[in-house]
């Protein structure tokens, strides 16, 4: 088997709330192949989220490894974590995210300036071309529709031309037609980059298009399988 | 019927606490805090010179002469209706110790004073020592008491010999208290103490020597004091009496503490303007998470009217808290403050409880509050219910007419009531002018910087300089604080600049230029026997450039053809005596404007060459007639032509020239002004003051020091309320900030989310807001630059430069406040997790 590239072992979240200690994740293992579309799928606080958050680097483990590219990222700060995704990941989620003081352009620019990036401006216009935004560069998110600016989130996502692309719900906010667009971007994205692309969903005919479903209920693996029904 | 809907609403919306209006709460009551502490101090000082006004004038009523003493015939008048009566004698002098070469000068005010001295009050001695006994003197040589400044100038101590004039005398006491001292007004010298009697054969009080006498009056309590004065006045009519009464014991310092307290409520007012833009904000900022409520409650069938007043009743009773925190805090700062302001006033001042400036600054809070929060509210009834699905609330560009209507009518009683209750109303409204002619410009600023702001974040200049972009977009993006920041410190630090540059230019006027071009020392009340002796000595030294002298006299402008001149005109030139020279021929450097001087000889009807300007202002014209009473006799002049008179070079400046036959008999003494070099001053001086020791010279070195120091005084008071302004402004910024942090952590977790490390996070945080602070800065470094120049060249008629370190303070001090204000709200962004913040926005 090839080295996987994403991988968690034993992975444990628990959370304090007004109400106490809460148990996202109990002791959860799961891997994602080169080049593979994950989906995760699982009833409303399953741990699907939280679960994309700590692939992402975004959320620590309360115990338990993440591995990512074959680096610990449980043994990283979070400047070392945020260093890994701008050289590696892209994130995509349900409410896009995206910086409302900044134009489209600026805000798909961004991690490209981070990461040092040359030609930062003219390849995030190519990103915003590619997914059709070319005459709204310069709009500001609340100048533009919840699909448009998606759209955006996508090609921020993408721009920096990820081994990893993690996108939560990415559909969810949207219409079913929009959402269906935007699904056909990131997984032309994922094509176009050879990205492995880990997805979570509530929508079944996602699932059909990705290569492997795990399904999630109170923060364990219930299921797993090529498709949703074989991870029921 | 809406009302009791929207009582119930806001009465439930208001159960959340006042935790979320901090910035209200803060801007409205420093601003109501700062005007009602003026007021109240103000108050205070007016009802102390009120009950002490007979001690300060030093009696009951006060009828006093320049240059003469009074006649029989006034005095017998005066001891008619007086129980008691005071003659006290005051002039400028020199105080001499030791001789030649090691003797010691000093200006001083000297009185002479006689038994009956003080009618009210009592000298106070250090050691308490009574007055009598130390003035009585040691042995043959009378005594003198002195302000304990002069004696250490002096080098002198209890006991040891000084001169005035010719006359000698042993310092007996130095004075601790003086209770008419401020009712004598401003003195360029420290004061000597003396009996009136002991200043015979001095030399000091010879025939046209400048000199006022005073007659304090005990008078029955139920006098009526009106009636007297204008008997006073008509009995007295033509001989240059000066009338003063307890109503008003010290005029110089209850006009003085007037025009400066009405400046410092106008300052409080931008300061309050200042907190307007806060309260704007902090409403703003409210609605805005009031948006879900409002749409909810519009959805359920709540009316536009009835948002309105629920919302309306809801800031309307967070501003009633404001008040009266602001009043709390206005009338309790005073109180507490007294016993430091009261040893430290050379004045009584009964510090207290007075309703009429807490009245006066709930006013005016009551009215900024309604301003500034009118079309924040009126947005409260634009929301739709569309707003709950799409999330955003309906900005107009302009409120409905009903609001513009209201906001107009309440700014007009806003400017109103400050012209009104201030005693300087003209002020009041170019003050109103300026306020809202800076808020404009800042608004216009503002928005300019935002432009400024986006072109930046596209230009090549930033492209990798990925931090400043971001901060350049953020100060330049849509939603934030740029506008309130801009407007709030943008306004207090505008007030701070123009008082800098002012204060910069006066100073620099008064120390540095005017040394150049003013004389080294002014000489007074040179006999006409001593004049030619006197420029013999000072012509004939080569230390010396220039001496110009003059015959003096003074004298009050009663009449201008004849009217009353009070009718005809109210200028400062008729406010009091003014100098009267003679002259054959044109003096040396005078430019006529208009008209001709008189033939040489002349000898016929009175004539008087007028200051041009002054004429003008006062309305004069060729051929007027000017009738002057000098020493109790009245003199009517035709103005035969108008010059040039400069005030500005301190040199010799009179307004009014007449032809000498016109003065003649006149007793009157010379004036000289000696242009000389530093190192020839003080021989000069010690020669002119030895061989004349009545003459008085004033080093123009010590006068400017003087009123350095005075300006300096009246500086630091408008500093005082400026920074209560800036104080204001800052609040703001620390509102705007904290009201900032949910944006600055959401744009913090995406930025980290897409690859930021903290020091990129932190180095972002940082550069927006010392960015936002640095254009405040400069838009009040123009604002007030362009404010200053307009006092200075309109108000001051004098130059004006831009001094470039309080230029550069007020543009760094802006980037480093708000740069702290932010940074101390950096904190969360960078410590917050992504992934907890992304959560709860999904």
């Amino acid at each position: 088997m090839p080295d996987p590239v994403l991988s968690l072992d034993t992975v444990r979240l628990s959370l304090r709330s007004n109400a106490g200690e809460v148990e996202i994740l109990r002791g959860l293992s799961a891997h994602a192949e080169r080049g593979e579309t994950l989906g995760l799928i699982g009833p409303s606080g399953s741990g699907k989220s939280s679960l994309l958050m700590i692939m992402g680097g975004l959320e620590r483990a309360t115990s338990g490894r993440v591995h990512a590219l074959g680096q610990d990222l449980t043994a990283m700060n979070e400047d070392a974590l945020a260093r890994f995704r701008r050289a590696h990941m892209g994130i995509v989620f349900q409410s896009f995210h995206l910086i409302p003081t900044m134009t489209a352009l600026e805000n798909v620019a961004t991690p490209l300036e981070l990461a040092g990036h040359k030609d930062a401006f003219g390849r995030a216009a190519e990103e915003l071309d590619a997914v059709g935004l070319d005459k709204r560069k310069d709009h500001y998110p609340a100048q533009m529709s919840g699909g448009e600016q998606q759209r955006v989130a996508l090609a921020r996502a993408a721009a920096p031309r990820p081994d990893i692309l993690l996108a939560d719900e990415p559909t969810g906010n949207l219409d079913g037609a929009t959402g269906e667009a935007i699904m056909d971007l990131l997984f032309g994205l994922r094509d176009r980059h050879g990205a492995t692309l880990v997805l979570v969903t509530h929508a079944p005919e996602l699932t059909r298009r990705c290569d492997r479903v795990i399904r999630l209920e109170d923060g364990r693996i219930a299921g797993e399988g090529a498709t949703a029904e074989a991870a029921e | 019927m809406s009302l009791p809907n929207a009582a119930r609403i806001a009465r439930r919306e208001l159960r959340g606490g006042l935790r979320a209006f901090w910035v209200f709460l803060a801007c409205l009551a420093l601003g109501v805090a700062a005007i009602a502490a003026v007021g109240t101090v103000r108050e205070g000082i007016e009802g102390g010179l009120d009950r002490e006004g007979a001690a300060l004038l030093g009696g009951d009523a006060e009828l006093s002469f320049t240059y003469r003493f009074a006649n029989a015939e006034e005095i017998g008048w005066m001891l008619e209706r007086a129980g008691a009566l005071s003659e006290v004698v005051d002039f400028r002098s020199m105080a001499v110790t030791g001789e030649g070469e090691a003797a010691r000068r000093a200006l001083t005010q000297v009185k002479g004073v006689d038994d009956a001295y003080p009618l009210y009050g009592e000298v106070r001695l250090q050691g308490g020592q009574p007055l009598g006994d130390a003035l009585a003197g040691r042995g043959a040589r009378p005594g003198a008491v002195m302000a304990p400044v002069l004696a250490a100038r002096l080098g002198l101590e209890t006991g040891d010999t000084f001169r005035l004039g010719t006359g000698n005398f042993v310092l007996a006491g130095l004075i601790e208290a003086e209770p008419d001292d401020a009712g004598d007004g401003f003195g360029l010298g420290p004061r000597t103490l003396v009996r009136r009697i002991d200043l015979q054969g001095t030399g000091l009080l010879e025939p046209g020597t400048l000199f006022d006498s005073k007659y304090r009056m005990t008078l029955p309590p139920d006098t009526d004091l009106e009636a007297l004065e204008a008997a006073a006045r008509a009995r007295f009519a033509d001989e240059g009496l000066r009338w003063r009464d307890r109503r008003n014991g010290a005029p110089g310092i209850a006009e003085f503490v007037e025009q400066m307290s009405a400046f410092l409520v106008l300052v409080g007012m931008a300061g309050l303007a200042v907190g307007g833009i806060g309260v704007s904000s902090a409403v703003n900022a409210y609605l805005d998470r009031k948006t879900e409520v409002i749409a909810t409650l519009k959805s359920l069938g709540a009316d536009g009217r009835t948002i309105f007043l629920a919302y309306f009743m809801q800031i309307g009773a967070l501003a009633l808290i404001g008040i009266g925190m602001g009043l709390a805090i206005g009338a309790a700062a005073p109180l507490l403050a007294a016993p430091l302001l009261e040893d430290r006033l050379p004045i009584p001042a009964d510090f207290g409880l007075y309703p009429q400036p807490l009245a006066e600054a709930a006013l005016y809070g009551a009215l900024a509050a309604a301003l500034f929060t009118l079309w924040p509210l009126s947005r409260a009834e634009a929301v739709r219910p569309a707003a709950l699905f799409r999330g955003s609330v309906e900005r107009r560009s302009l409120p409905r007419a009903r609001y513009l209507v209201a906001t107009l009518a309440l700014a007009g009683a806003l400017v109103g009531s400050a012209a009104i209750l201030s005693p300087e109303p003209i002020l009041a409204l170019y003050a109103a002018l300026g306020v809202a002619g800076s808020l404009a410009l800042l608004a216009l600023a503002a928005a300019g910087t935002r432009i400024v702001a986006r072109r930046l974040t596209r230009s090549r200049l930033l492209r990798g300089r990925t931090t400043l972009r971001l901060a350049a977009g953020s100060v330049g993006g849509p939603g934030g604080e740029t506008a309130a920041v801009i407007l709030s410190l943008g306004l207090g630090l505008s007030v701070l600049s123009a008082v800098g540059q002012v204060d910069h230019n006066l100073r620099s006027a008064i120390e540095t230029e005017l040394p150049d071009v003013a004389p080294a020392f002014f000489v007074l009340d040179i006999q006409p026997s001593q004049i030619d002796g006197y420029l013999s000595r000072v012509e004939g030294d080569p230390g010396v450039s220039r001496v110009d002298t003059a015959p003096m006299l003074r004298g009050v402008i009663s009449q201008i053809n004849g009217r009353p001149a009070s009718e005809v005109a109210d200028h400062w030139v008729l406010s009091g005596d003014r100098g009267v020279t003679y002259s054959e021929a044109p003096p040396a450097r005078t430019t006529l404007t208009s008209g001709t001087w008189w033939p040489e000889g002349y000898d016929g009807p009175p004539q008087v060459s007028f200051a041009a300007e002054e004429g003008a202002e006062m309305g004069l014209a060729l051929g007027d007639a000017i009738t002057v009473n000098i020493l109790g006799r009245e003199i009517t002049a035709e103005i035969t032509s108008f010059r040039e008179v400069d005030f500005s070079s301190a040199g010799i400046g009179f307004i009014m020239s007449m032809n000498p036959a016109a003065l003649e008999g006149y007793p009157h003494s010379w004036i000289s002004t000696v242009y000389a070099e530093p190192d020839a001053e003080a021989a000069l001086l010690r020669d002119i003051s030895g061989a004349y020791p009545n003459i008085t010279a004033i080093g123009v070195r010590d006068a400017i020091a003087r009123v350095s120091e005075v300006l300096g005084s009246v500086v630091a008071a408008i500093t005082s309320g400026a920074g209560a302004t800036l104080l204001t402004g800052i609040v703001v910024l620390i509102g705007a900030a904290a009201a900032g942090v949910r944006a600055r952590i959401f744009e913090a977790a995406v930025l980290r989310t897409v690859g930021a490390v903290r020091g990129q996070v932190l180095t972002y945080l940082a550069l927006r807001s010392a960015l936002l602070g640095a254009a405040a800065g400069l838009v009040a470094l123009l604002a007030g630059t362009i404010s200053a120049w307009a006092v200075m060249t309109f108000v001051l008629d004098a130059d004006f430069s831009i001094a470039a370190g309080p230029a550069l303070a007020i543009v760094f001090g802006g980037a480093l406040a708000s740069l702290l204000a932010g940074l101390a709200f950096a904190w969360r962004p960078l410590s917050v997790r992504p992934a907890g913040v992304l959560r709860a926005r999904e």
